[in-house]
Parts: structure tokens; C-alpha cells; sequence
């Protein structure tokens, strides 16, 4: 599984670094390590709606400190 | 154009609880590539000695500028300076240098510690003519420049640095060849050998300068452009005219901004790699694409790099932070600070979707003025800068 997290600008004053930081320990956590591939990614392109994160081909806007577990649990967790 | 350029920076310290600083430095360019450059120390401290060099110094700069021989400008000195009541005399000691094409340095030195040049980073002992006018014995020199060659211009308040405090004698003119020999690095801009010697003296004086202390130092360099392209153009159609353009150019080439460094990803077909680790939380990740220096974010990059600029020119406190750090504003900061000579901007004035968000603290306006600003700190810095609107 391939997961970008947008450093763009937008994203970047949204919190990104926060997001990156959350997804590496989460996918350590998991030990899912062999499995997710993490890497940044410039503007994605929806950039009005918060930190955004494409996961393999499905752009998950809105993405926060607070809703971080849910999206995780959700989109990460079930599908890898 | 000669392949050389010349590169000049000067800061000064004033006696300790003086307002005012008795050494003053006057620079003149004449076009296209000669400078005048001139370092007077007024006798005394405080008003009068800065009135006494900063007339000096105007003067002298004014007549060897417009080719007046040395003889009428000493004269013209002796007859307009205002005599010092308490010392029944007109006093300012001076240093001129003239940089003539990036080919010749002519020095005329009166009674200031002599200018110290390294060459290659090493002390260059270089022939002085002594001539006396008006009871003033002055030495003349002239010298073929060479790439690499640093003049270091002291007031004596450099050499008397630290006397009675942590050195008896002060600090002598061969201690400080011998310093700047030790911290000669070939990509040590003139600003920041002028910075380290000044906070050397600083230190050695205990932050309480004993006189007003001045360093000016001028560093012959190979010229280097630097081209920067920032913004997609207002236009679609014009990516390729402008990428035709960038790529076109010498020297090495930054990107700035998503939405620009796919545009260069998908002209050059080659594949744009964002970093995921931050550097500094800060400041985004740089990115990298095979035939670009050096890839990074827009808009909050450069606010970094204005503001590291202005403190540049100011009171340099983040100049460690920028020389050392890999972040991308500290990256860019190296390259246009201490490594171009020429700098093109290649500004883009696509109205940008991530910028239009009334939540956030920036916008098209701003972008557009951040390079203003940078451009107006990098002039001052004495680069060359050209701007280009798509």
C-alpha cells in the first residue's frame, strides 16, 4: 500500500508534519512496516479542505490530529 | 562582462555607550564593473569623528570616482575638514580601494592598519610605494586581481581589540592574517568573512568596544548565476515558452512550489520525489527532480528565506542556522546569499487554489510581494538581480 501525505502549503499550515508524524508511529504500531510504503507528496490538489492524504488511488481530504484514528482504523487498517 | 565579479561587505561597531560610530564606509560602483570604496576613521569618537569620516570618506570617494589625481584630493581633504578645537587639527585617516573592471586594485592608504590581502587564502604580501604629501606619508599600490583574492580593510579599533581585557597588547595585524587564514573557506562570502572578523573583535573587546570598530571586506569571485523559478504562468499555454526559457539558462536552478515543480517534472519527463522527513517543522520538505538543483515548497519557503535575508543585512543572528541547516529555506538562503553573483527570478502569476482560502495567512498579493522584498535584500547584498513576470 502506497500512502502520500501532502506537504503542499495549504497542507503544511493545516498541520502535515503532525500527520506524517501520527502515520509513521501508527504504521509502526501495526507492524506494518513491510506492508505501507509512507512518502510525501506536493499540493494534491484539494487543497481547501485540509491536510490530504492518497491512499494507493483514494484522496482522503480533512484529514486532523482529532479524526487521524478513525481514517486510520478505516481506510489503512482494513484494507492493507 | 568579465567571468569575475566583485563582491563588497562592510559592518561596523561603535565605541561602547557611543550613539554614533567615527568610522565610516563609502561605497561608489561605476558602471558597469568598477568600485570605489573608501574607509575613514575620524580622530576621536562620537560626532565629531563621525562628521570628520563621514566628510572623508564622501569626498574622497566623489574625487577618485570621477578621476582627480591623489595629490588634489588630499589637498581639497586638508582644506575642508573642520579643525578639532581641543587638538588644533583635521584628522581622519582613510583607505581607498579601487577595483578598476575586476582586473586592478589600485590602494591608497593613510594611516590605517594596512589592508590585509589573501590570496588563495593565504597572506599576500603585496609592493607599496611610499609617497609623502601635505606632511602625510601615504602608500600607494597597484595589483593585477586574481580569482579568489580578499581585501580586508580594518579600522585600528580592530587591531586595538581586546587591549586590557583579554589581551595586553591588543590584537596585532599579523593575528589577524593569522585568523582569517584559519577561517578562510573559498565559499565565505564577503558579508560573512566581514561578520565572523567583527564578532571575533566584539568577543575580544568583552561586547564593550574600546573604539569604533570596522571591517569592509571586498572578495573577487567567479560570477555565478542562480536562476529561481517560482509559480506556474498566468497562462497554461506559456509553460512550455517558459520552461524553454528557464532550462535554457545558465547556472544552477531552483523550483519553488508544488504546482511548478510538476509542471518541470512532467517538461523534463523526469520523476519529482517529495522528501518526507522535515527538517525544521517549520518549513516544508524539499522535493528533488533530476536536472533541477534543488526543489521546495512556495510560498512559505521564501517568507522564511525574506525573513533570514532581512536579518542577514541586520543584525545576522540566524546566520548559523541558515549556513548549516538542510531545510529548504536554508538551502535556497546558501545558494542566493553566498553562492550567485547573478540571480534571475522567474515568477509565475498563476492565481494559486491553495492560496485562496480565506483561513489562511497567504495569498497571491503576498507571494507577489515577498519577491519584491527579497529581491530589493538581494540588491542590497549586492547581487545582480533581474525579474521576469509570466
Amino acid at each position: 500500500m502506497d500512502i502520500n501525505v501532502c506537504v503542499g502549503s495549504s497542507c503544511h499550515l493545516k498541520g502535515s508534519y503532525k500527520i506524517i508524524n501520527l502515520m509513521k508511529e501508527a504504521i509502526e504500531k501495526n507492524q506494518l512496516s513491510d506492508k505501507v510504503n509512507v512518502s510525501a507528496a506536493f499540493c494534491l490538489g484539494q487543497c481547501t479542505t485540509g491536510v490530504t492524504v492518497k491512499i494507493d488511488d483514494e484522496i482522503v481530504c480533512g484529514v486532523s490530529e482529532e479524526n487521524f484514528n478513525e481514517i486510520f482504523a478505516e481506510k489503512v487498517l482494513k484494507k492493507v | 562582462m568579465s567571468d569575475l565579479c566583485t563582491e563588497i561587505g562592510y559592518k561596523s561597531l561603535n565605541k561602547f555607550g557611543e550613539q554614533l560610530c567615527g568610522d565610516m564606509v563609502e561605497v561608489i560602483k561605476q558602471e558597469p564593473d568598477s568600485y570605489v570604496v573608501v574607509l575613514a576613521d575620524g580622530l576621536g569618537s562620537g560626532v565629531k569623528a563621525n562628521i570628520l569620516s563621514t566628510l572623508t570618506s564622501k569626498i574622497i570617494s566623489t574625487m577618485v570616482a570621477n578621476g582627480m589625481r591623489l595629490e588634489e584630493c588630499v589637498h581639497t581633504l586638508a582644506d575642508t575638514l573642520p579643525v578639532c578645537d581641543v587638538r588644533k587639527i583635521a584628522y581622519s585617516t582613510f583607505t581607498v580601494i579601487k577595483i578598476t573592471e575586476n582586473q586592478e586594485a589600485e590602494i591608497i592608504q593613510y594611516d590605517n592598519p594596512r589592508v590585509i590581502l589573501l590570496r588563495d587564502g593565504k597572506n599576500f604580501v603585496y609592493p607599496e610605494k611610499e609617497e609623502i604629501f601635505d606632511e602625510k606619508k601615504i602608500y600607494k599600490s597597484k595589483i593585477a586581481l586574481k580569482k579568489d583574492d580578499i581585501f580586508v580593510m580594518i579600522s585600528d579599533g580592530a587591531v586595538h581589540a581586546g587591549v586590557g581585557k583579554s589581551l595586553n597588547y591588543g590584537w596585532e595585524r599579523k593575528n589577524i592574517i593569522e585568523y582569517l587564514e584559519g577561517i578562510y573557506k573559498k565559499e565565505l562570502s564577503a558579508k560573512g568573512i566581514t561578520n565572523i572578523l567583527l564578532d571575533e573583535c566584539n568577543g575580544l573587546y568583552a561586547g564593550e568596544p574600546g573604539d569604533d570598530t570596522t571591517v569592509c571586506t571586498i572578495r573577487i569571485r567567479q560570477r555565478k548565476p542562480v536562476n529561481l523559478l517560482i509559480g506556474p504562468p498566468k497562462n497554461p499555454e506559456d509553460d512550455k515558452a517558459l520552461m524553454n526559457e528557464f532550462f535554457a539558462k545558465p547556472g544552477k536552478r531552483i523550483v519553488c512550489g508544488g504546482t511548478t515543480s510538476k509542471i518541470v517534472s512532467k517538461y523534463l519527463d523526469k520523476e519529482l520525489v517529495t522528501e518526507i522527513n522535515y527538517v525544521n517543522p517549520e518549513i516544508p520538505p524539499t522535493g528533488s527532480i533530476e536536472g533541477v538543483d534543488l526543489v521546495t515548497e512556495g510560498v512559505i519557503t521564501i517568507s522564511k528565506v525574506l525573513e533570514y535575508a532581512k536579518d542577514f543585512l541586520a543584525d545576522n543572528v540566524y546566520y548559523s542556522t541558515w549556513t548549516k541547516s538542510s531545510d529548504g529555506a536554508s538551502r535556497i538562503s546558501r545558494l542566493l546569499f553566498e553562492e550567485a553573483t547573478d540571480i534571475d527570478f522567474y515568477i509565475g502569476r498563476a492565481m494559486n487554489s491553495a492560496h485562496q482560502n480565506p483561513d489562511l495567512p497567504i495569498n497571491f498579493n503576498i507571494k507577489m510581494q515577498l519577491i519584491d522584498e527579497l529581491a530589493t535584500c538581494l540588491t542590497d547584498m549586492g547581487k545582480t538581480i533581474h525579474l521576469k513576470y509570466y
